[in-house]
């Protein structure tokens, strides 16, 4: 009789054998961990939420610059869930397991990483850069409660420009680009019709809708917070506010109900609406998708209630931060710093013309800057961008007067703005009731 | 005569529906072959007016696609091969072994599908690190082991025990140890079993998308759903063009595992189920 | 005849047979246990998500759940998909099974093709999907303007009842052809003879449907059933890439509420306690369920 106890602890072991061997095999196929390897290379991990292809070329070139200036340093680039960061980097401060870089995320969610201690102070790397190539006031965003700088901005975006159809308006026989609500208004309502909407504006329960309402809000006259940040929310520039929102409904797209960024800059270039609201890349857009129209647009400072109240230009101000948990964190201030070495931030620029904007004065005076075919074609409209979003806010920094809000970040994530304009336009909810809700659960996030 | 105009109107409205099912497929590929200034025309056409490849040729010139793939690829099938070697060893313990808290076992292990996956990411996520596996493929074989497990050993327990346990006597008498009756015996009765659990372990891992996004952070080890989702999604910007190129890319493999594996799949989820 | 081996060589017999659960086991207990234990424990404190760092609330979490209208909204949403989609699953799966039965022209092409939603990825699913759906480019929208079936583009996933509407039809041609498959495979096993036999006594096809067929596919689907209500139950993918909850929590269940806790407002404590509320619902309906079918086997 065969022992088979023997032949069955043999045949155990091999195939236990076998996983431990593949799951070796799968532990070492590890990618780009980070940190200093056997050989002394240190090797930098570059997370960030903007990888398109033609922005990943632009990196590239950058990378390669840098390590060929520092031999025994390598860069690698890791693109991140622009839906999804927040799960992404809730994990990895968690387990200690963070990049070396952070790029392109909304200056409010580092604010409140930083107030958590999750972020390293980027003082030092401003010095090098040099404090005053930056436009003036550019960097007061980044700065934090305590007073050190907790990251500073790759670009500059300013979001929320109005982009209108010059043809139409020749054709509905408006003269000049609206400047008020009531004119944007009657603008649209002539433009509208044989299939072209108004407007994309969002109502979808999403951050799109949050962030442009806020700056609808304080084109109203009002705020979300006051400087010392109690809440504001009540007052009557929201109540107009939703009102304007409101009306705007029928002028736009029926779907918009749902609408985020990528609809609203998709209806504006496909031409299915007389306006838009969005930033810089309705130029390149229109440039591959719809060239037809690209003589006809330009863009403005989005309409204000009324022609006294100052405009406002949200600046999502997308950054470069340092987390503190990092290794090698002098290796990584130096790549931080050389992002902004013309010969690497033009390309990089140039792979979303009109979209992310200089911060550096410098920069965009430079002709090499200049030289790029929709910067070339469209030079009013960036210098309008560029100084609109050299001066812009977003609810972690509202105003010059105001303290950095840490929470905003939070607020943005929560919808609880995007819940308040659906429940008054969609619903039809009593607008004093929404607001006061609204305010409750404000309250309950600043608290938290 | 009845006989076949039944068969044309079985016919008829069967393929009405699954043309109907598949719709989106086939408008997933109409808009993959779409050049881009035709993509957003309002009306939109039905028949693309100008066929290009473009999109396909740069999704894999221009992108880590073909790497996500490899990914995807190397995941899912070792995932395969680990559960299934679980499975079927773990079934057969349950169906032919006598042991202390052998019934408590088979209803406990369905239990863990009352776990909703999104509780489970930090927590599986603070693990993996702490075993020195994050970021590494490795973690998601671990985890969507896991996923899979309950059902295979569900689906190939109850295909086991219908096997008649004669078969493997016979064997045993005839001087085969325990293990090797398993191989003998068991092993090509359960392959219809089989294949069904390595096809749904195989579709489970080729798809997942949250624990693909958190686990897993560089590009050299991200599977397809991450990568293509991070590269062409945007909160600003969608590429619809790269994207239904991809979704295409990335559903092909699959259906032509399966065309090759059906007749083997029916027949493994027909006799597995008579026992319930 | 099989005969009981001798107990030394049952003792031997058990020893392996544990021996070749044991990795089973031990994955779950690692990969499921932990997780669960300390979704509980965490449930108990209030959570910062990316520190994990927190102070201990007791029971405050649950007292906030049991009275916050968001909680009790998702609950309603999640009855509302869940029975929903299921039953449309179910209709549709046996349907297309029993079709797929029949002979027909090049039957084996019809079945593989009408598994692939299966096949296809969530992710990419919803995002055909919202391409179909769409309100300016959206081919559904065009074909029903063409058709003249509707005077206006419809707004398919902004507004309500549509938002839940679409997320059930999209949920059911995701996941009917898991039904398709389990429910064909067990067709093709029933013996032909009992249907020959019903037809000679006089039987017609629906009293065949009731008679014989139903009966032989109640054990499968009492199976399919539970999967499928419990895996409904729980999706978050496809609730959360097509509608994200919207328009205003009206498609909000209890998976989006738990991913709206733990990520976006960063409170991995009440999140935890919202998960363990999910698992006491599934665990009662699982036991429920599962006493109920028995007793029906039984009696």
């Amino acid at each position: 009789m065969t022992d088979w106890l023997s032949t069955e602890g043999r045949r155990i072991t091999r195939r236990d054998a076998l996983k431990h061997l593949v799951a070796a095999g799968l532990a070492t196929a590890v990618g780009g961990c980070g940190g200093t390897d056997e050989d002394g290379t240190i090797t930098l991990r570059w997370w960030s939420t903007q990888g398109a292809p033609a922005q990943r070329a632009a990196y590239r070139v950058q990378i390669d610059l840098f390590e060929a200036a520092h031999p025994g340093v390598k860069v690698v680039f890791e693109a991140m869930s622009d839906e999804g960061y927040a799960t992404q980097l809730a994990a990895a401060f968690a387990s200690g397991d963070v990049p070396h870089l952070i790029t392109h995320m909304p200056s409010f969610a580092v604010q409140g990483y930083y107030a958590h201690g999750l972020i390293e102070p980027f003082d030092d790397v401003i010095e090098a850069i040099g404090a005053d190539e930056f436009y003036p006031r550019a960097n007061d965003v980044y700065r934090a409660a305590d007073g050190r700088y907790v990251g500073t901005s790759i670009g500059n975006t300013a979001a929320d420009m109005l982009w209108i159809r010059r043809d139409l308006m020749e054709r509905a026989e408006i003269e000049a680009i609206p400047e008020t609500w009531d004119e944007l208004r009657a603008a649209c309502r002539a433009m509208q019709g044989g299939g072209i909407y108004g407007a994309p504006l969002p109502y979808g329960l999403n951050s799109a809708n949050s962030l442009t309402f806020i700056g609808f809000i304080h084109r109203a006259g009002g705020s979300v917070f006051t400087p010392d940040l109690e809440i504001a929310l009540d007052q009557q520039a929201t109540y107009d506010a939703l009102e304007f929102y409101r009306s705007m409904l029928e002028l736009c797209p029926p779907g918009a109900t749902g609408y985020s960024w990528g609809e609203m800059v998709t209806s504006f270039v496909s031409g299915a609406t007389a306006t838009g609201l969005y930033a810089g890349r309705v130029l390149a857009n229109v440039a591959a998708q719809n060239p037809q129209i690209a003589d006809s647009i330009t863009c403005a400072l989005y309409p204000r209630m009324s022609r006294d109240i100052p405009a406002w230009t949200y600046n999502d101000f997308p950054c470069v931060c340092i987390p503190s948990a990092a290794s090698n964190k002098a290796e990584a201030k130096l790549f931080a710093g050389s992002l902004f070495d013309p010969a690497g931030y033009i390309p990089q620029l140039h792979a979303a013309p009109g979209h992310v904007l200089p911060v550096l004065e410098t920069v965009a005076e430079n002709p090499a800057y200049r030289d790029n075919e929709i910067i070339d074609r469209y030079p009013q409209e960036i210098d309008l961008m560029a100084s609109a979003a050299a001066q812009g806010y977003n609810l972690g920094f509202e105003t010059t007067a105001h303290q950095p809000n840490t929470k905003a970040g939070e607020i943005i994530a929560s919808n609880a703005i995007a819940e308040m304009v659906q429940r008054v336009v969609l619903n039809d909810e009593d607008p004093q009731v929404a607001v006061g809700n609204t305010v409750t659960r404000l309250e309950e996030i600043m608290r938290s | 005569m009845n006989a076949s105009r039944a068969r044309m109107i079985w016919s008829v409205v069967t393929w009405t529906i699954v043309l109907a099912v598949v719709f989106p497929l086939i408008w997933m590929i109409v808009t993959s072959v779409k050049p881009q200034s035709e993509l957003f025309s309002i009306p939109p056409t039905l028949m693309p007016e100008t066929i290009t490849f473009e999109h396909y040729w740069r999704l894999l010139t221009d992108t880590p696609f073909l790497q996500y793939f490899r990914n995807s690829m190397i995941l899912a099938v070792t995932t395969t091969v680990v559960v299934v070697v679980l499975g079927t060893l773990g079934a057969y313990s349950l169906v032919r072994f006598k042991y202390r808290g052998r019934e408590t076992l088979a209803t406990l292990v369905l239990f863990t599908y009352l776990m909703p996956s999104v509780v489970l990411v930090v927590p599986l996520y603070l693990m993996m690190a702490k075993l020195g596996l994050a970021n590494t493929l490795a973690s998601l074989v671990i985890a969507y082991t896991t996923f899979a497990l309950p059902y295979a050993l569900w689906l190939l327990r109850s295909f086991m025990s219908s096997i008649p346990v004669d078969l493997e006597s016979a064997a045993l008498v005839d001087g085969a140890d325990r293990m090797g009756a398993f191989v003998d015996v068991i092993l090509p009765q359960a392959l219809p079993g089989i294949v069904s659990t390595a096809l749904f372990t195989f579709i489970l891992c080729w798809n997942e998308y949250l624990f693909a996004l958190v686990l897993v952070n560089s590009d050299s080890v991200r599977p397809l759903t991450a990568g293509t989702m991070n590269m062409l999604i945007t909160s600003f910007n969608i590429d619809w063009s790269l994207l239904m190129a991809a979704s295409v890319m990335m559903s092909l493999p699959l259906i032509v595992i399966f065309t090759f594996l059906q007749g083997t799949l029916t027949k493994g989820f027909g006799a597995g189920a008579v026992k319930g | 005849m099989h005969s009981d081996p001798p107990p030394s060589l049952e003792k031997r017999y058990a020893r392996i047979g544990v021996v070749l659960i044991a990795p089973t086991v031990l994955v779950f207990c690692a990969v499921i246990l932990y997780p669960l234990i300390s979704a509980i424990y965490l449930s108990l404190f209030s959570i910062y998500t990316p520190t994990l760092a927190g102070e201990w609330v007791g029971v405050d979490n649950y007292t906030a759940l049991l009275a916050s209208g968001d909680f009790w909204n998702a609950a309603r949403n999640t009855l509302i998909w869940t029975v929903g989609t299921l039953m449309l699953q179910l209709v549709f799966g046996v349907a297309m099974a029993l079709l797929l039965n029949q002979s027909i022209v090049f039957r084996s092409l019809a079945r593989s093709l009408v598994l692939f939603p299966y096949f296809l990825s969530t992710v990419v699913a919803v995002l055909v999907w919202r391409w179909l759906f769409n309100d300016l480019y959206g081919i559904l929208n065009h074909v029903l303007l063409i058709a003249g079936l509707i005077d206006a583009p419809v707004n398919w996933l902004g507004q309500m009842p549509n938002a839940m509407i679409s997320i059930i039809l999209v949920g059911a041609w995701k996941y009917f052809p898991f039904v398709v498959i389990v429910v064909l495979a067990r067709l093709q096993s029933i013996p032909e003879q009992l249907y020959e036999a019903a037809t000679i006594d006089g039987a017609g096809p629906f009293q065949r449907f009731t008679d014989i067929t139903l009966p032989q596919l109640r054990d499968v689907l009492v199976v399919v059933v539970l999967l499928r209500a419990i895996w409904d139950f729980k999706e978050f993918d496809l609730i959360y890439l097509m509608t994200g909850g919207g328009p205003v929590r009206a498609t909000q269940t209890l998976s989006l509420l738990v991913y709206e806790e733990a990520f976006r407002l960063n409170r991995m404590g009440m999140a935890s306690t919202y998960a363990v509320a999910m698992m006491l619902v599934l665990l009662g309906f699982t036991l429920v369920y599962l006493r109920q079918t028995n007793r029906i086997e039984e009696g």
